[in-house]
C-alpha cells in the first residue's frame, strides 16, 4: 500500500485526535473523579491518616449505595507531606491528569494556600481544614470551603481564659511558619480587648531545630506571667521541657493538638497546670456518633478523630453538592455547597438521607459531624464549638466549652 | 493528562539545568556542591524581588537571578574552596540551610513562611492556559538546550582537560602552572549562576515559592540524577534529570491501582519504589546510565609544531 501524503496527513490527525473524541465520548458516564490530599507524614503526620480514612469511608458507603448521579465516585488519593512544594505537584498531578473536580483535605495552611491558585485557574473546588486568617484572600472565584475556624476565633476563646485567670501580661512564641504568624498577630489583638498586652515582642523560633535553649532563655528573660505557644507537638515538646529546665514558673498556654498523648508521655507530670484549647467535634451529637461508628470507633464521650470528623464533612459536601448540581463543574459545585450547607432546608446528616430528598426536589441543610456547617461569604465557617482543658495529674481536665462565632 | 505532561516537563526541564550545573561542579571538577538548592532558591527569590518589588520584566529578573547566584557563588568559593572534598560538603550544605533561614526570616523581603507571590510570566500575559504551559515549557527547553550545548563545549574543549585533571589529582595540574584555585572559582561560580538561573524560571513557572521549596531533598534530587545518569557525562546529566524526574512523579501512577492499601502506605511505598529503582541502578550500573567517555590516548593526534 502507498503511503501518500493525504492518507498521511488525515491518517495522524485522526489517532492525535482519538483520546479526545473518546474522552468526551466516555465522560458521561465515567466515575467522578475527587482528589483526597492530606499530610500522611511530616507535621500533619499524626492527622492526616485519619482524615483520608474518613474520605474513603465515605466515598465506599456512597459507591455501594448505587454513587453520585448514578456514576461511581473514584477518591485520587495523595499525600501532601506537610509541604506546600509536595502538596502542589500532587496537586498538579490531580488537576491535569486526573482531572478531580474537587480537592480535599489539606490540612496545613500553607499547603492549601499554596495550591489554590492552581485549583482557581482551572475552576476546582477545595474543601479543607485550616486556620490562618490569610486563607481567604486568594480566593476570587468563590470555589474554597473551610471546616476549621480561623485563629480569631480560637485566639478570643485563650485570651478570655487568659484574662478571667488573672494574667493580663502573656508573651507570645510559635514557630516561625504561616499559621503562627497569624496566630500571633490574632492572640495580641484578642488581648487587647480584655485588657491585656503582649509582653516584648512575639517570639518565632525555627522549627525543626535540635535544641531550643537559647530561646527559652529569651522567653524567661522577659519575666512575663504566662507565655502562650502556638507549636506543634514536636517542637513545643522541645521548647516546654527547657522551659521546666530553665526554671519558669508561669502559667503556660497552648493549643491541644500539641499536648496529645505522646506529650504526656514524654514529659510526665511536669505537663500539669498547661492550659490548652481548640476547636472541637460535638461530642455526643447523632452526627458525630454516626462518623464514629463509620470508621469503627466507638462514641465515649471524649474527643476522638478531631480532623477526620471534618473530612468526613468535607466529602459529605461535596458529593451532595455534585448529586444537587447535577454537574461536576466547580463553580456549580460551589454554589450548591453554600445552599446545602446554609439551607434552607430539611436537616440532613448523611449523603444517602440528603440525595433522596434532593430526588424529590427538596431543599436541605447538611448537618455534620464537626460542626453545623454554616458558611459565610467568604467559604470561612460561621461558628464551631471550643473547648479548654487544664492538664491535672496528667490528664485533660475540661474547663468550658464555648461556641465561637465569627460575624 | 497531555496538559499534565507539560508541567511534569517544565518541572524536568528545570531539574536538567541542576543537573548540567552541578555536573561542571562535581562531575567534571570534583566539587562537592550539596548546596545546590541555596543557589536554586537564591535565583528563584532574586528574579522575584526585581520582577514585583522592582518591577522589571523577566529578562531583567532572569539577569538579577544569574548575578546574584554567581555573586553568591563567589562569596561562597572565596570562603571554602581551600577546603577539600568532605569539608567543602559540609559548608554548602549549611549555606545552603542558611539561605532556607533567610528566605524563612525575612519577612520584608521574601514574604517569610507566607511565600512570595510571582505574578510576571515569562511568556506574553493573554494566552490561554494551554498555551500559556506550552510556552513555558518551550522557554525551560530552550533554556536547557543552550546549558546544555555551554557546558558541553566547555567540557569537551582544553578547558574542560584542566577541569577533570583537577578533578583526578590537582597537584598535576599545579605542577603545569595552572592556577588550580582560579579554576576551582571559575566553575563554582558559572555553575551557581546557572543553578540561579533555573531558579529563576522555576520561580516564574510555578508563581509562589515559599521557603519549603528550597529543602535539602531538592538537592538529593539533582544528585541522584547526576550519579543515575553518569557523573562528567553531560548527555548523561540531562538524561539523569528526566529519569529522576519521571520516577519521582511517574510512581504516582504506579501506584494508584492498589487498592490494598490506604493512601498512607501507597505514599510510602511510592518511596520504596524510587529508592529500589536506584539502588538497583548504582548496582549494575556504578558509573550511571551514561558513563564519562574514556579518551584514547593522544597518540592519534598529530604532533604540533613547536
Amino acid at each position: 500500500m502507498d503511503l501518500s501524503r493525504r492518507l498521511f496527513i488525515s491518517g495522524a490527525t485522526l489517532t492525535l485526535a482519538a483520546p479526545a473524541l473518546l474522552r468526551h465520548g466516555l465522560a458521561q458516564s465515567a466515575p467522578i473523579k475527587i482528589g483526597s490530599l492530606t499530610p500522611l507524614s511530616g507535621g500533619g503526620g499524626p492527622y492526616g491518616p485519619e482524615k483520608a480514612k474518613a474520605h474513603r469511608a465515605v466515598v465506599d458507603l456512597v459507591n455501594t449505595a448505587g454513587g453520585v448521579l448514578g456514576r461511581k465516585v473514584e477518591l485520587i488519593a495523595d499525600n501532601t507531606e506537610t509541604n506546600p512544594e509536595v502538596a502542589v505537584r500532587a496537586a498538579r498531578k490531580m488537576i491535569d491528569a486526573d482531572r478531580v473536580c474537587a480537592i480535599a483535605g489539606t490540612w496545613a495552611s500553607s499547603e492549601t494556600l499554596a495550591i489554590m491558585p492552581l485549583c482557581q485557574d482551572a475552576n476546582v473546588v477545595q474543601v479543607y481544614t485550616g486556620s490562618s486568617d490569610y486563607l481567604p484572600n486568594g480566593d476570587r472565584k468563590g470555589l474554597c470551603f473551610n471546616l476549621q475556624p480561623l485563629n480569631q476565633a480560637w485566639c478570643v476563646a485563650l485570651a478570655d481564659l487568659a484574662a478571667k485567670r488573672g494574667f493580663l501580661e502573656v508573651a507570645f512564641a510559635g514557630p516561625k511558619n504561616d499559621f503562627a504568624a497569624s496566630m500571633g498577630e490574632s492572640f495580641a489583638s484578642a488581648l487587647r480587648k480584655v485588657g491585656g498586652k503582649i509582653v516584648g515582642e512575639p517570639f518565632y523560633y525555627n522549627p525543626n531545630q535540635v535544641s531550643y535553649r537559647a530561646e527559652a532563655e529569651r522567653l524567661i528573660a522577659t519575666r512575663a506571667p504566662a507565655i502562650f505557644i502556638a507549636g506543634y507537638v514536636t517542637d513545643f515538646t522541645a521548647v516546654y521541657r527547657e522551659l521546666v529546665r530553665g526554671g519558669y514558673k508561669g502559667k503556660v498556654f497552648t493549643l491541644s493538638f500539641a499536648v496529645g498523648p505522646d506529650f504526656k508521655k514524654v514529659v510526665g507530670s511536669a505537663a500539669d497546670g498547661i492550659l490548652h484549647g481548640s476547636p472541637v467535634p460535638p461530642v455526643g451529637k447523632d452526627a458525630y456518633d454516626v462518623y464514629l461508628n463509620l470508621v469503627c470507633l466507638k462514641p465515649n464521650g471524649q474527643v476522638q478523630a478531631p480532623y477526620g470528623c471534618a473530612a468526613y464533612d468535607e466529602m459529605n459536601l461535596l458529593l451532595l453538592a455534585i448529586e444537587g448540581a447535577k454537574s461536576t463543574e466547580g463553580p456549580r459545585i460551589a454554589e450548591y455547597i453554600r445552599r446545602i450547607a446554609n439551607g434552607p432546608g430539611e436537616r440532613v446528616t448523611t449523603f444517602a438521607d440528603g440525595a433522596k430528598l434532593i430526588s424529590t426536589g427538596k431543599g436541605i441543610n447538611y448537618d455534620g459531624a464537626s460542626s453545623s456547617v454554616e458558611f459565610l461569604p467568604n467559604g470561612m465557617l460561621k461558628s464551631r464549638d471550643f473547648a479548654l482543658y487544664e492538664i491535672q495529674k496528667g490528664e485533660d481536665t475540661l474547663i468550658l466549652t464555648t461556641t465561637s462565632i465569627v460575624d | 493528562m497531555d496538559a499534565y505532561l507539560v508541567a511534569i516537563l517544565t518541572v524536568a526541564g528545570v531539574y536538567v539545568v541542576l543537573a548540567l550545573a552541578l555536573n561542571l561542579q562535581f562531575g567534571l571538577t570534583g566539587l562537592i556542591n550539596f548546596g545546590v538548592v541555596g543557589f536554586f532558591g537564591i535565583g528563584a527569590y532574586a528574579s522575584g524581588i526585581a520582577t514585583e518589588t522592582l518591577g522589571l520584566p523577566f529578562v531583567g529578573g532572569l539577569m538579577v537571578a544569574i548575578l546574584a547566584g554567581g555573586v553568591t557563588g563567589v562569596g561562597v568559593a572565596l570562603l571554602s574552596l581551600r577546603l577539600s572534598g568532605d569539608f567543602l560538603a559540609i559548608v554548602t550544605l549549611g549555606f545552603a540551610e542558611t539561605a532556607r533561614l533567610v528566605f524563612n526570616n525575612e519577612d520584608w523581603l521574601t514574604g517569610g513562611p507566607r511565600g512570595f507571590i510571582i505574578r510576571t510570566r515569562p511568556v506574553m500575559s493573554g494566552l490561554s492556559r494551554d498555551v500559556t504551559a506550552w510556552a513555558v515549557l518551550g522557554l525551560v527547553a530552550a533554556a536547557a538546550l543552550i546549558t546544555f550545548l555551554v557546558l558541553r563545549r566547555l567540557a569537551d574543549a582544553p578547558y574542560g582537560r584542566i577541569l577533570r585533571a583537577i578533578r583526578e589529582d590537582d597537584l598535576v595540574p599545579s605542577t603545569l602552572g595552572k592556577n588550580v584555585f582560579v579554576y576551582r572559582l571559575q566553575v563554582f561560580v558559572v555553575g551557581s549562576a546557572a543553578m540561579a538561573a533555573a531558579g529563576s524560571l522555576y520561580a516564574h513557572y510555578v508563581q509562589t515559592i515559599t521557603p519549603d521549596n528550597f529543602t535539602t531533598p531538592v538537592a538529593i534530587l539533582v544528585w541522584m540524577a547526576v550519579i543515575v545518569g553518569g557523573a562528567g557525562n553531560m548527555l548523561g546529566s540531562v538524561l539523569g534529570a528526566l529519569l529522576v524526574t519521571v520516577l519521582y512523579e511517574g510512581s504516582r501512577f504506579v501506584t494508584a491501582g492498589i487498592s490494598v492499601l490506604d493512601a498512607e502506605q501507597i505514599s510510602a511505598l511510592r518511596f520504596i519504589l524510587i529508592g529500589t529503582v536506584l539502588i538497583l541502578t548504582i548496582r549494575f550500573r556504578p558509573m550511571g546510565i551514561l558513563p564519562e567517555s574514556q579518551r584514547r590516548a593522544s597518540a592519534s593526534v598529530p604532533p604540533t609544531t613547536p
